[in-house]
């Protein structure tokens, strides 16, 4: 996989949306699915990285990951 | 330094505080999310991650604090790594070796204030679209996928996806040239 197919993945997969099932429950994103291992590695170093901004650019601290799921506990 | 106690709200949060469990979360998120790092290859982390934190809200109530701090938040850390290895046997038949190394660190981390303070000054230097890019995920609070806000955005999903990426880079080098690493493996 060249860095003009990866990149693309890896920035779509570092959104804290993710498709739900049935259930309500979040999936996988697609974007992962078509990463390579390399890929993957580099997206989890990615999201520590991305969520440490979100968070010290949110008020209260929290990065769109916790917000996604404070959504949902709240039954918004 | 003193170690971040987040059991702190765990009272109010088993009397089912969302506000209460947003300050936990404030702090277990990066903890939890380093110790899915074994798994990166093989599973979501995110997705595995937003299932953990929805556990840890339902079984909180159950959470028996013992003499150590952090007890919520230890009992994250197996959810996680459960739900983990979970989807490794549902959907895949591959092994991954967990090292000494791959050991979770029980420490809460908060953003600190020279970082905030840092952030929000590159922020404001951002160009127009790539901040434009980043508000829009920011603010949608992942209601949605990529290929709406582009959409709202007037853009099309890969120059959303390149303003994205864009604006991560111009922080990250922002920060730098303000004496801020943005280390994966730091706090």
């Amino acid at each position: 996989m060249t860095p003009a197919e990866r990149d693309p993945l890896i920035a779509q997969a570092t959104s804290a949306w993710r498709p739900r099932d049935a259930d309500g429950g979040a999936r996988f994103h697609p974007a992962f699915c078509d990463l390579d291992g390399p890929g993957r590695r580099e997206l989890h170093e990615q999201l520590i990285v991305q969520r440490r901004l979100e968070a010290a650019l949110d008020p209260d601290g929290l990065t769109t990951t916790a917000h996604a799921v404070l959504h949902r506990i709240r039954g918004q | 330094m003193a170690t971040i106690d987040l059991d702190r709200h765990l009272a109010a949060i088993q009397q089912g505080d969302a506000d209460a469990f947003a300050r936990w979360l404030a702090g277990a998120e990066q903890p939890l999310r380093r110790s899915l790092r074994a798994f990166a290859t093989e599973v979501d982390g995110e997705a595995v991650l937003q299932e953990t934190l929805l556990r840890v809200w339902q079984v909180a109530p159950r959470c028996t604090p013992d003499d150590k701090p952090n007890g919520l938040l230890r009992l994250g850390l197996r959810i996680a790594r459960n739900l983990a290895i979970d989807h490794l046997r549902r959907h895949r038949a591959c092994h991954v070796e967990l090292t000494e190394g791959d050991a979770p660190a029980v420490e809460p981390t908060l953003p600190d204030d020279e970082l905030r303070a840092a952030i929000a000054r590159c922020r404001d230097q951002l160009p127009d679209r790539p901040s434009a890019a980043l508000a829009a995920r920011i603010d949608n609070r992942a209601a949605d996928p990529d290929r709406t806000l582009a959409e709202r955005l007037g853009m099309k999903l890969n120059t959303f996806l390149q303003n994205i990426t864009r604006a991560r880079r111009l922080l990250a080098d922002c920060l730098r040239r303000n004496g801020i690493e943005l280390d994966p493996e730091a706090s």
